[in-house]
């Protein structure tokens, strides 16, 4: 308990962990203040027009079915369709409706978008003589903005290792590691108070984070605080590997940067490209932080029926995990006695 | 003179060879274009999908792009996951049903664009101004992305951590005393960390955009990630002599990766408009990084004269800085 103590004293002096601490907070607040119009703004089709060349009852129809630019001239708008960062398709008058052009680079979707607009326009009177239904959403979250949050979640989560991986460089580096040696304390010991300084930062971390931008059921709070320990344990003992193996500050560093990217952009782009059910899903789950977005991504979107699998697969990871650092720590041990 | 500053030189590189920065350096190459080749390029959105349940067959002259579903549940299951569109034609007049997306002008075009797969395709194709294709247009931005992120916080970060290890070493302090230039202190660190990050450039760029398009694009890209690594480098120097410790230093990185680096991605990426954005300096080195590989001339004398200005006034700095730092060393 003393030990702890001191671990939780030291850190507090350590700016690096402060930081990392605060800034998925912070990102939290920001997420949150951002209102629900600008993310889907950007969603939404892109038509760039030149001044008084549709209709007004063209111009009206189009922006019933997307957001418009209005530019002075062709040329201003070729430059913006062309422009490598824009979606936008350009809409002209033509002598009987409207013509489009694309610079060519554009998602498949809005190239059909681009094929199909002049047809629709013609014929726009017999999409309002027909019956459309349109259902309104499970949830109410923001598509691009629970996306938005879960990625701060994982990412407070993992960021535990920071705590305990820059705790254990400092100390090697300032030749504690070897006053650790002597002291009468097992090795046991050390691990616990170092995991529980990852643990306890990420759990607190996430859980600030949580109250800052995420909205539950009552019913599902218990499985999210599960998810998060588990995950925060995880993230802990990855600290733990991290401060084992690293040298010096830089590598602490570089580790912990490649260690983020690794946890982050996978998941993401699973969850985005990979349809649920395939090989190459089931392979994500070798990733423990894709176990914890999948999971969180589920509760935001109300559908808890198949969070018991991330929930085992976060289990499985601590277990894994643990171990091998038993046995790598065994296997110093043994090479330290020779 | 110039012997000294050989031998300054020899040092350095062999302080970055021991610092594993190039090791970094090799990863990161490897790490992005990994991501670049697997991931990136094969990123896509398609058209919505659109379902129709039609058990009387009164639909004849329907699309291709539309799948049959046999029955309504399976309808239902289809258009349940909020990006398909079903078509219900199992009463007289069709019923198109979608779950919102969210927002009233996406649903009316998917309902509209439904709609019109059920009457005979027409032969209309969109004309294309531009000259990229999509995946060497998300070839040419991520590289650039990378490349700008690279550069401007790796270089910065690996100059600071040669600084600190000199200081821990107490090279400053023997530099004060030194028959050698201070500007050839400056000069050395900054030769080495262009050369790296201008062969870092060019594999980067020749990578991920194969040999013909990467070498076109070189010598105007050399410009931009020269400009860029030097003041990068300059201004990385200057944090590191002027704060006292690496973790301090670290924090320093941080806000720079995060809260410099960031808001110009997303103005430069997505159609995003903040006029504030002008006034960032970074934001224009991004343009100019990105026009480059795009190929798009951009920047006019007025944009190299603030690089140059810029440049010198760092230098100035950071000389200033150093000296200030050996008088203090003793």
């Amino acid at each position: 308990m003393k030990g702890i103590k001191y671990q939780l004293k030291n850190i507090r002096r350590d700016k690096i962990c402060i930081i990392s601490f605060l800034l998925p907070v912070i990102v939290g607040l920001a997420i949150n203040m951002l209102s629900g119009v600008s993310f889907s703004s950007l969603s939404e089709t892109s038509f760039g027009i030149v001044k008084n060349d549709l209709s007004h009852k063209s111009v009206q129809w189009l922006q019933s079915n997307g957001s418009i630019a209005e530019f002075e001239n062709v040329d201003e708008l070729k430059a913006s369709v062309l422009d490598p960062a824009s979606e936008m398709i350009g809409v002209l008058r033509d002598e009987n409706g409207i013509k489009t052009f694309l610079s060519g680079d554009e998602l498949q979707i809005n190239r059909i978008i681009g094929n199909t607009l002049p047809k629709l326009y013609a014929e726009r009177e017999a999409v309002v003589a027909s019956i459309i239904r349109v259902i309104p959403a499970a949830n109410s979250n923001d598509g691009m903005k629970s996306l938005l949050i879960v990625i701060t979640m994982v990412t407070a989560m993992f960021m535990g290792c920071t705590f305990n991986a820059m705790s254990m460089i400092g100390e090697k580096e300032d030749g504690i590691a070897f006053i650790n040696e002597v002291l009468p304390m097992t090795r046991t010991d050390f691990i616990a108070q170092k995991v529980f300084l990852g643990f306890s930062g990420g759990v607190l971390a996430t859980i600030l984070t949580a109250l800052t931008c995420i909205r539950v059921e009552s019913g599902h709070i218990f499985l999210l605080l599960l998810i998060i320990i588990l995950s925060a344990f995880i993230s802990a003992l990855a600290g733990l590997y991290i401060g084992h193996f690293a040298n010096g500050l830089m590598g602490g560093i570089t580790y912990i940067k490649i260690l983020m990217i690794l946890f982050l952009a996978p998941p993401i782009i699973t969850y985005l490209v990979v349809p649920a059910g395939s090989t190459l899903h089931l392979l994500s789950y070798l990733l423990p932080s894709s176990a914890t977005f999948y999971g969180l991504m589920d509760m935001l979107n109300g559908q808890v029926q198949n969070i018991e699998i991330s929930i085992i697969a976060l289990l499985v990871h601590c277990i894994v995990w643990l171990l091998l650092f038993f046995i790598l720590e065994n296997h110093r041990y043994k090479k330290s006695l020779v | 003179m110039w012997r000294g500053f050989i031998s300054i030189l020899k040092k350095d590189f062999k302080l970055i060879l021991s610092s594993k920065f190039f090791l970094l350096a090799l990863g990161s190459l490897i790490l992005y274009s990994c991501y670049i080749n697997f991931v990136y390029v094969k990123l896509d959105q398609d058209i919505y999908p659109v379902y129709i349940y039609d058990p009387m067959n009164t639909h004849t002259r329907v699309s291709s792009e539309v799948t049959q579903v046999d029955t309504i549940e399976d309808l239902k299951e289809k258009y349940s996951d909020g990006y398909s569109v079903g078509i219900d034609a199992s009463s007289i007049e069709s019923e198109i049903v979608i779950v919102t997306s969210g927002i009233t002008s996406t649903d009316n075009f998917r309902a509209a664009y439904a709609l019109s797969l059920l009457s005979p395709e027409s032969s209309y194709t969109v004309e294309n101004i531009g000259q990229n294709d999509k995946e060497m247009k998300n070839r040419r931005e991520i590289t650039s992305e990378f490349l700008f992120f690279e550069l401007a916080a790796v270089g910065f970060l690996g100059l600071a951590s040669l600084i600190f290890k000199e200081k821990q070493m107490g090279v400053i302090r023997v530099h004060g005393i030194l028959p050698v230039n201070k500007s050839a202190f400056i000069i050395s660190k900054l030769c080495l960390f262009l050369l790296s990050d201008l062969v870092f450039t060019c594999l980067l760029s020749i990578i991920n955009l194969g040999l013909s398009a990467g070498w076109n694009v070189l010598p105007v890209v050399f410009i931009q990630a020269g400009i860029l690594s030097i003041i990068m480098a300059l201004a990385g120097l200057y944090c590191a002599i002027r704060v006292p410790d690496f973790k301090q230093f670290s924090l320093l990185y941080l806000v720079l990766a995060i809260f410099i680096t960031t808001p110009v991605f997303l103005a430069a990426q997505t159609n995003i408009n903040w006029n504030w954005i002008n006034y960032h300096p970074m934001y224009h080195l991004f343009m100019g990084m990105k026009n480059s590989y795009f190929s798009t001339p951009s920047v006019g004398s007025s944009y190299y004269l603030v690089c140059a200005l810029a440049i010198v006034l760092l230098f100035l700095l950071v000389h200033r800085a150093l000296t200030h730092e050996m008088a203090k060393e003793g």
